[in-house]
């Protein structure tokens, strides 16, 4: 199919306006040095909205010979996923202001990251796949370190890019493999080979290398390790950004490559997801219960519901990757009030980390304790907030595929991580506060308040369009 | 406007008071947040009017379809408002008294510190109330009937730092609980038959599934009639059946416009217009009907047996309202759902009276409830009496049947003898409806003791409060600055004003008192010939579902006895009551005295709480005390949840001490990963 | 004895696994660690060079180039963050980097 240069242009205008923007902000901030933060912020942000609106609006189709397709399932998760951007740009400007660090380098990166997510989502052969996640993750490695003075940062940022460049080299590996085997790299083409062929053991053992390679910027386990250390020592808006669009980012690319690249081999890949799974789900729920720091707890809680997510591809059917779809989106809501929640909070101008100085916040700070508590229940999937609808749509994903054991297993974890989300709000209502509380950022506090509601009642009534649109997404893969 | 425009302003012009009143209450003031809410009301109570008038004059039905709620493969639910005859009835009922109780409200609770808490949870009901009625699909019921019990408990605990009233909250939300359960099995029963909802596409799917059910011990069980069945166990929660009904006096520990609202006029006749709602399937479950009818036939002669020793003021009315809906349960039973809507809506207005009456009585007497602390009541309170004896002629179906055609009397006289002679017919063709038919003519009769004592007993007589002691009442005052039935009167005149003599209550009382009166008094004679007369064809135009074989409202020459016995009964039940609270004022008291055992059998409420609390309450403790000390500590908790709480620490701290923080040690995770998921692809692979 | 396919990622695979162990079994420089990942991509593009060879399909030498780019961009950025760690902890053994844990 051969597409003229313009439309080919206004297929990835997405992309364009990220990228081009990305390299406006860099001069920007080139010329202008600190003093323009600012502008770049705002510039960011502005091309992240206008990439959200060309992502919902502009022409579908597939490009680059196969490289790039922009459909349904491209559209839905790129607005999220710029959304999302949007957010922790925002974030990222207030806690620049606060701790007088005004770096226009923040804005630049998480552009940056947002457009490797942005391919990743679009991404239709391995070599794209590689490109993009390695532009997210090249990216987020110097967020995560962003903080040059702070120890705790700089450990992180080693550790994340120690094992990111471990688990890229695992997924190159398993792309080569992947290569030698089915002879080509473009998703329809290896679908075209396994489909004449079969699924034959070069073939699988390269893609148990590319899944586990994923698995990594997804932070399932087993390749969870370094989640807990980076949320701990990151700066807090940057978690923020981690815990949301990375990992919409890295289970839509696991769709799209394991159903257009390796239906064939469905019988295999689902089994490895389903152990990584129950893995993360389980990890998740009992590496949480030891946690005295909220970033570490939040990401002991992310490890699990990428394991509940991780259901809904395993199921291999639309209704699975429409309810993965919509379980993502609702915990990126979720996990960003969260974090805005944090971000709102400090102590004597110190950020509360600990769980336990979260005591006695119904008297200081009512409106975050209600929205926290409002996100935990949500999280642990209390009716009738948003974490409940999500989760109730995997695990009925997952029973329609027949998986009923592993969705009990799943039901079993997510009530033992019930326990830590309870033990918080229980430390947020009726232990004695310390001491006073800092008056909170009006930009934190009204994007956890917006993602508190969101969680409920919003949801009754977004969930309805959300559904709609997942399921258009789900449906452009042209599984059954 | 268009009508849907305007119903949908009905809807949620309540909500917005609500949310006004409860997120701004505070901010706003008292009497902002106060106005916000009655005005809203006022205007939901006027467009329910518009609408029923409109639908009166043939308006068509219709349905507003807001947004889409949960949709998931065949389960297809919709916010959405429904309106026809029957919702438009019940529009205009709960509108109606939730407008008047916001109104008398503002006499009633005008002491109380939390007035916007209150408006926002009364305006909160009166939303969830309309959202049932107009509900287009089970999954909205349900959220109506779960919306309203929320309200209920909330209102029933408003003032929270009495025990009682906590208690009482309590009480009613578990007790509901349970109907809840049968309620959500009956939905799902529905679900599983038909595979929709949406009653509009229930309804038409009926007939092809007579025959649906299951062989079981020799017999055939229709499917229908277990659906029927478990929907009624929810209508029982909500509608304080026989079983259930425990929670319903109790609740009296709300304010009483409370009860007049929501104990008396609207949630608890949720069930029966829940039954009328689905006459479809009702009509195809005769076993279901039957069970209708043996709980509303035992509820009402089991509340109004009650009824006739309690001094309770409100505890009296309260198992009045319970028999009453009985009396509802029976009329649906036997088919005739048209004369069950009736008396649910003359009820309305004579039991929001008699409640809304009794505060103006308690509210006189400072707060006393006790009949035996009252008497002669009526010279001081003069109008609250002239209400009280409207609604209670009203609720007692005084009237003469057979002239002007339908006769002539009070609105309880036409819905009540509608029922009974309803009754009467089936009875001709089936037992239970017999059955129905002769405890509501008993009933007719204790109905009639019972009101009439409580009338005699607060009004006539000698007065008993004068004697009272008032020691107590100074700590009593201060209890009511923050949480008690409040007072309107400044505490200054108190001590020297009209010192302890009754007064009678303020306007802002006194006219919802007297609207409701007109309601009392005309509603039967207006609306009967449209509700059960001759024109009920027209009025309901298919909202109510009967079958071809029902014939309970169709005209039928009846015996005379028939015609003229609930008259002679309720008379009879006046002269009784005459005979020992007028003219032998003595003879009760001594009677109670004696402690006899039907006295004793009757004032403890036939033992109900006690022998639920015997059974359930220290059986379960028995039970759990025995699992406990034989098997639960060692076995149980050693393997089940402390095991499992032990493990999962354990398990918790297992996986922190993977987490060493070395780098190595993480890639080592990985790799160890990477192998184990190879060696299982490679294993399913070959 | 010609040296085939097989040959080739044989080479790749040892390369491969040399990469990986150098990850996790050296505790003492963060540097070598850098070098066992620039490692583990080279052994890669081996395959890739290989299969691209023996498949006479050019997709193989040009992803080839990319991870070529990327290991360049990937080295840069780690020593960038290694150096920032070095200023804040003076030191850069792998055993050092274990603040956080649990």
């Amino acid at each position: 199919m051969m597409t003229d240069l313009s439309s080919a242009l206004m297929i990835c205008l997405p992309e364009l306006i990220l990228a081009v923007g990305a390299m406006l902000v860099l001069m920007l901030g080139a010329f202008g040095g600190e003093r323009s933060t600012g502008a770049a912020t705002m510039f960011s942000g502005a091309a992240l909205i206008a990439g959200a609106f060309a992502a919902a609006l502009g022409p579908h189709g597939t490009l680059f010979a196969g490289a790039f397709h922009m459909d349904q399932l491209a559209a839905y998760s790129k607005v999220a996923i710029y959304v999302a951007s949007a957010f922790a740009v925002v974030m990222g400007y207030g806690w620049m202001n606060r701790s007088n660090e005004r770096k226009f380098e923040y804005p630049v990166l998480i552009l940056l990251a947002t457009l490797g997510m942005s391919m990743m989502v679009s991404a239709g052969d391995l070599i794209s796949l590689y490109i993009s996640i390695e532009l997210q993750s090249l990216a987020l490695y110097i967020l995560a370190a962003f903080q040059r003075d702070d120890a705790r940062a700089s450990e992180a940022g080693l550790k994340y890019f120690v094992l990111g460049a471990l688990s890229s080299g695992i997924l190159l590996y398993g792309i080569s493999l992947v290569y030698g085997f089915a002879g080509s790299m473009g998703f329809t083409q290896i679908a075209h080979a396994i489909a004449a062929g079969g699924a034959n053991h070069g073939v699988v053992f390269g893609l148990v290398f590319l899944i586990c390679g994923v698995a990594f910027k997804a932070s399932a386990a087993p390749f969870h390790m370094w989640t807990p250390d980076v949320y701990e020592g990151a700066p807090t808006p940057v978690v923020a950004f981690v815990a949301a669009a990375p990992k919409l980012a890295a289970m839509v690319l696991f769709v799209r490559t394991l159903s257009m690249g390796f239906f064939g081999a469905h019988e295999q890949w689902a089994q490895v997801l389903l152990v990584i799974a129950v893995i993360s789900f389980v990890v998740g729920a009992f590496g949480g219960l030891m946690q005295r720091d909220v970033k570490r707890l939040l990401a002991y809680s992310s490890i699990a519901n990428i394991g509940y997510a991780l259901l809904g591809i395993a199921a291999g059917t639309q209704l699975g990757v429409q309810a993965m779809l919509v379980f993502m989106v609702l915990y990126m809501i979720d996990v960003t009030g969260f974090f805005a929640c944090l971000l709102a909070l400090a102590r004597n101008g110190r950020p509360i980390t600990q769980i336990s100085d979260l005591s006695g916040l119904k008297g200081s700070k009512p409106g975050i304790a209600l929205a926290i508590t409002a996100l935990s229940l949500s999280v642990l999937g209390m009716p009738p907030f948003s974490g409940f609808w999500a989760k109730f749509y995997v695990f009925k994903s997952a029973f329609d595929a027949g998986l009923w054991q592993i969705a009990i297993a799943g039901l079993v974890a997510s009530v033992v991580a019930a326990f830590y989300y309870l033990r918080m709000i229980k430390i947020m209502w009726f232990d004695a506060s310390p001491a006073p509380v800092d008056g909170s950022p009006s930009e934190a506090r009204w994007i956890a308040f917006a993602c508190a509601l969101f969680s409920f009642p919003v949801v009754l009534i977004a969930l309805h369009f959300l559904d709609q649109s997942a399921g258009l997404a789900a449906a452009s893969l042209g599984l059954h | 406007m268009s009508p849907q425009t305007l119903v949908t302003i009905l809807v949620f012009a309540p909500l917005l008071g609500a949310i006004v009143a409860g997120l701004f209450g505070r901010r706003i003031g008292h009497v902002p947040s106060m106005a916000v809410t009655t005005g809203l009301l006022f205007l939901s109570c006027l467009i329910a009017w518009i609408n029923f008038v409109a639908n009166f004059n043939g308006a068509p039905k219709f349905l507003v379809e807001l947004l889409p709620f949960i949709q998931i493969g065949d389960f297809q639910s919709t916010w959405s408002i429904r309106v026809d005859t029957l919702s438009s009835v019940m529009l205009v009922v709960v509108t109606s008294v939730s407008a008047l109780v916001h109104l008398y409200s503002w006499g009633y609770m005008a002491e109380d510190d939390s007035k916007p808490r209150f408006f926002a949870y009364l305006s909160l009901f009166t939303f969830a109330m309309l959202a049932l009625v107009t509900a287009n699909d089970f999954m909205q019921l349900f959220f109506g009937w779960e919306g309203v019990g929320l309200a209920s408990y909330l209102l029933i605990g408003f003032w929270f730092k009495k025990p009682t009233a906590n208690a009482a909250a309590i009480k009613a939300f578990v007790v509901n609980r349970v109907g809840d359960f049968g309620f959500a099995l009956g939905i799902m029963t529905v679900f599983w038959m038909f595979h929709t909802i949406r009653f509009d596409q229930l309804f038409p799917l009926i007939p092809s599934m007579l025959n649906k059910g299951w062989d079981f011990a020799g017999q055939h069980w229709s499917a229908l009639d277990l659906a029927g069945a478990l929907l009624f166990v929810g209508a029982m929660g909500k509608s304080a059946q026989f079983f259930l009904h425990t929670w319903l006096p109790d609740a009296m520990e709300g304010p009483t416009p409370v009860s007049a609202l929501i104990h008396a006029a609207t949630m608890v006749t949720a069930g029966v217009y829940m039954v009328c709602l689905l006459s479809p399937i009702y009509e195809h479950a005769p076993v279901a009907r039957d069970i209708v009818i043996m709980i509303g036939a035992i509820t009402s002669l089991f509340a109004a047996t009650v009824g006739l020793a309690q001094n309770d003021i409100k505890r009296v009315i309260a198992y009045s309202t319970c028999s009453q809906l009985g009396y509802m349960f029976i009329a649906a039973g036997v088919g005739a759902y048209q004369a069950g809507m009736f008396h649910l809506f003359t009820h309305a207005f004579f039991k929001a009276l008699l409640f809304l009456g009794a505060g103006s009585v308690i509210h006189a007497m400072h707060h006393e409830q006790d009949m035996r602390a009252m008497g002669a009541l009526r010279k001081k309170i003069p109008v609250t009496w002239a209400v009280m004896m409207i609604g209670t002629i009203a609720i007692t179906g005084l009237g003469i049947p057979e002239i002007m055609g339908h006769g002539l009397g009070f609105a309880g006289f036409y819905s009540k003898d509608g029922i009974l002679e309803a009754a009467y017919k089936a009875g001709l063709s089936n037992p239970t409806a017999n059955f129905g038919f002769l405890v509501g003519l008993a009933v007719a009769g204790l109905t009639a003791f019972y009101s009439w004592r409580l009338i005699f007993m607060t009004f006539e007589g000698k007065p008993k409060w004068g004697a009272h002691p008032h020691d107590d009442h100074a700590g009593h005052h201060a209890q009511i600055e923050s949480h008690s039935e409040p007072d309107t009167h400044g505490h200054d005149d108190h001590g020297h004003g009209h010192g302890h003599t009754p007064h009678e209550s303020p306007w802002v009382m006194l006219v919802p008192l007297l609207v409701l009166s007109v309601g009392a008094i005309a509603a039967g004679f207006v609306f009967a010939p449209y509700f059960i007369g001759e024109d009920h064809d027209a009025f309901w135009r298919g909202a109510i579902f009967v079958s071809a074989n029902n014939h309970v409202l169709n005209e039928m020459e009846l015996p005379a006895w028939v015609t003229w016995s609930p008259l002679a009964v309720s008379v009879l039940g006046l002269l009784v009551a005459c005979y020992f609270y007028l003219l032998k004022p003595e003879l009760p008291p001594r009677i109670a005295a004696q402690k006899g055992p039907i006295w004793t059998f009757l004032y403890n409420k036939w033992f109900f709480d006690e022998i639920y609390d015997f059974i359930f309450v220290k059986g379960a403790k028995l039970l759990g005390d025995l699992f406990w000390k034989v098997g639960d500590q060692k076995l149980i908790d050693g393997l089940g949840p402390n095991g499992f709480a032990r493990a999962s620490l354990e398990g918790g701290k297992r996986v922190a001490k993977v987490q060493t923080g070395y780098v190595y040690h993480y890639a080592f995770v990985m790799l160890l990963g990477v192998l184990g998921l190879l060696s299982y692809g490679i294993w399913l692979a070959s | 004895m010609t040296i085939g396919l097989a040959h080739y990622l044989a080479v790749a695979a040892i390369l491969f696994t040399i990469g990986v162990f150098g990850i996790f079994v050296n505790r003492k420089n963060v540097i070598v660690i850098l070098m066992s990942i620039e490692m583990i991509l080279l052994s890669v593009n081996i395959n890739f060079v290989a299969f691209s060879a023996y498949l006479h399909n050019i997709q193989g030498q040009i992803i080839a180039l990319f991870v070529l780019t990327v290991a360049a961009a990937e080295a840069a950025v780690g020593l960038a963050i290694l150096v920032t760690f070095f200023r804040n902890r003076g030191d850069i053994a792998v055993d050092d980097a274990s603040m956080m844990k649990g």
